[in-house]
């Protein structure tokens, strides 16, 4: 696995065709534009509103929101990037994050809705009555946005080179040109969208990603023969002529790294938290429930597609470029574009594979444009607001959150203009860090009220530090931190890395953080009768509200 | 906020034994009351959470197998599961964790919300859309 994290200076895909494309580029601006045009001319559809307008959320678009907000350049291009570098470990990213969404479902999905918190510095605040813990949370939360941010910046970069060419901005390769062009058009998508008041309509940009990947998928499979009707059971015929690396399991890491990978996506899905705010809208408890069945359909609708995706620019790559696998072999740079490449091996007109990259584009700057967001609140309304100026006014809280957004875009640029992995194992950085800190605070938050301040601000610092020691020992000698520690391989203790992987280190933290949040809880005093009885409103079977939260109904029936 | 320091346990009222559990579930879950029983997840104080959670717990034991079987099975006997399965082609490991793992999650989360819809029907609940 290592060989295939090896860093990639230059970062320029081989094989992609890197010049400015005038259609391609009208591509990326009209799917922007719509996002934004149809999130304004729904813009009614802010929860408040949404209720006195009498219309509510139903299962299938809930479900299509879900997608929609899942759907980041991770999965888009990094999936079928790691499937075709590394074969079988690559699966692990397709298992972890589809499947975690059952364990949300049945332990999580309801319970949260009925909590009526929906960030999670809201909810582990109110649940653990500290601005400590909220303060953790925010922090926490910030960090995942950031590290997230940077996968989808890399794609975006890569992307972009096929659409708007080499710009050459002085001093910086073309790669690095197209990092700091995506991020500026992404902090001006944003600012649009806070200008019109565009609240996302994620059903329409669900729609629009699928049906561009799934177009893709059909495309290429039809053109070269691979498939017809059903390219995610078809490619099946293609494994003998794919070469043993592309199946054959544990040869681009071991079973404990496929296991600790997986875990930390399962986990991590569930403790992130612009995942939880999808159950914010639902009008029931059984909504709730409904929509993330739908919600994991539209979802696995693109995970079956992106192996088959993967099996078809493998082969492609190996027939028209040169061998995938060995010495060279195929870069992580050209494999993060592969669905992109794929399309344009074919031979398909550039409209069309323009069509697929500006999906991918779209993809990464909306989930971007959604993390920054999510980060920035948390500074200035959990931390600026909260602790440090709490008589702070409307403006000063939303200067401070401008601010965090622009500083969030200049760190996400510059850690984006030398990434030290593939899209998805950044991206799934941060999955562990939502994993270690976050999940097992909204596990046993929800499911063991005993659990209590002290507990839960020991766990979570518990989660954080075992979630940074990896990232010191593999991920941060890249940047030239510590880098003289550093062996030759990047990685300053190879035994830590083998136990403890950045990409998996929730397999280790969560059982860690669990024992300690529990043995802290029963040390110290069990919390008040009040909190005890929000917990248990959220496991009353007993329907509530539309907008009631857990809260109105302990205090509201003394 | 006050911490109350106590250790005692007293409002944790165990829900009526459900000794003649026939009488009707609907009943009994209209004599519990929520907000005195006690949340644990390894320990259910309502017949309602027992219920619940015994469905949770064998969606919970299936998930596990679909999702970790087949690459434990794998690391354990590689020669028989990659072998090539027939028709699709697709060696057998392949096959079940790629399309296996999602598809199962898939299927089990749509028995989840199933059960789950019938234990409200057993307990008398409606969820009534926009019902008050």
């Amino acid at each position: 696995m290592i060989d295939a994290l090896v860093l990639q200076a230059g970062l320029l895909p081989e094989g992609l065709n890197v010049s400015f494309k005038l259609l391609p580029a009208i591509l990326v601006t009209v799917m922007l534009a719509s996002f934004l045009v149809i999130g304004y001319m729904f813009k009614v559809a802010d929860t408040e509103s949404m209720w006195v307008a009498g219309r509510s959320i139903g299962n299938v678009e809930n479900g299509m929101a879900i997608g929609a907000n899942w759907m980041s350049a991770a999965s888009y291009l990094g999936m079928a990037a790691l499937i075709a570098l590394s074969g079988f470990y690559g699966l692990a990213f397709v298992v972890g994050w589809s499947a975690g969404y059952f364990i949300l479902l049945i332990f999580m999905a309801a319970q949260m809705r009925r909590f009526g918190k929906y960030t999670a510095p809201d909810f582990v605040g109110d649940r653990f009555n500290s601005d400590t813990a909220r303060a953790i949370a925010a922090v926490t939360t910030f960090l995942i946005g950031f590290v997230y941010a940077i996968g989808q910046a890399r794609g975006m970069g890569l992307v972009g080179l096929y659409i708007f060419g080499d710009i050459g901005i002085p001093g910086l390769s073309g790669y690095q040109s197209m990092v700091v062009l995506m991020m500026a058009i992404t902090v001006g998508y944003l600012t649009l969208s806070g200008m019109l008041g565009a609240t996302k309509n994620m059903a329409v940009q669900y729609t629009i990603l699928i049906v561009a990947f799934l177009a893709g998928l059909y495309a290429v499979g039809w053109v070269n023969g691979y498939s017809t009707v059903l390219p995610h059971i078809e490619y099946g015929q293609m494994f003998a002529a794919l070469g043993r690396e592309f199946s054959e399991p544990f040869v681009n890491g071991g079973y404990y790294l496929w296991i600790a990978t997986a875990f930390s996506l399962i986990v991590g899905t569930c403790g992130l938290p612009h995942v939880l705010v999808r159950f914010y809208t639902v009008e029931s408890e059984r909504t709730a429930r409904w929509s993330t069945v739908w919600g994991l359909g539209f979802i696995c609708l693109l995970y079956f597609s992106a192996p088959a995706f993967a099996a078809f620019g493998t082969d492609l790559y190996a027939n028209q470029i040169g061998p995938v696998y060995g010495d060279p072999g195929m870069t992580s740079a050209a494999a993060d574009v592969i669905v992109v490449l794929a399309a344009q091996l074919s031979g398909l007109p550039t409209w069309f594979v323009g069509l697929v990259a500006a999906g991918g584009i779209a993809a990464a700057i909306a989930t971007t444009a959604g993390l920054f967001i999510t980060g920035s609140s948390a500074i200035s309304h959990d931390i600026y607001k909260r602790l440090i100026n709490p008589d702070a006014s409307q403006r000063q809280q939303v200067l401070v959150g401008r601010l965090s957004i622009v500083a969030l875009g200049v760190i996400t640029t510059l850690a984006a203009l030398d990434p030290a992995a593939p899209i998805a194992a950044l991206v799934s950085y941060a999955f562990s860090l939502a994993g270690a800190v976050l999940f097992p605070m909204f596990f046993l938050g929800l499911w063991w009220e005993n659990t209590n301040r002290q507990g839960a601000l020991a766990g979570m610092t518990t989660g954080l530090v075992i979630w940074f020691i990896p990232m010191l020992n593999e991920v941060l000698p890249s940047y030239g931190l510590l880098a003289g520690a550093a062996g030759s391989d990047g990685v300053i203790s190879p035994l830590l890395a083998q136990w403890v992987p950045a990409i998996g280190s929730a397999l280790v933290a969560v059982p860690i953080v669990f024992v300690v949040t529990i043995a802290v809880s029963l040390v110290t005093p069990e919390p008040d009768l009040d909190t005890k009885r929000l917990v248990r409103q959220c496991h009353s079977p007993e329907p509530m509200n539309r907008q009631q939260a857990a809260e109105d109904v302990v205090s509201g029936d003394d | 906020m006050t911490d109350k320091a106590n250790h005692d346990t007293s409002d944790r009222a165990d829900a009526e034994p459900d000794g003649g559990a026939v009488a009707s579930e609907t009943q009994a879950h209209s004599e519990t009351d929520y907000l005195t029983s006690e949340v644990n997840l390894l320990r259910p104080s309502t017949p309602f959470m027992r219920d619940h959670l015994r469905v949770i717990w064998t969606g919970f034991v299936a998930w596990a197998v679909i999702v970790f079987g087949p690459v434990t099975l794998t690391a354990v006997a590689p020669g028989a599961m990659t072998s090539t399965m027939p028709v699709l082609g697709f060696p057998i490991h392949y096959f079940l964790v790629a399309v296996g793992a999602p598809g199962g999650a898939l299927v089990l989360a749509f028995w989840y919300a199933r059960k789950r819809d019938e234990l409200d029907e057993k307990y008398g609940i409606d969820h009534g859309g926009a019902a008050e």
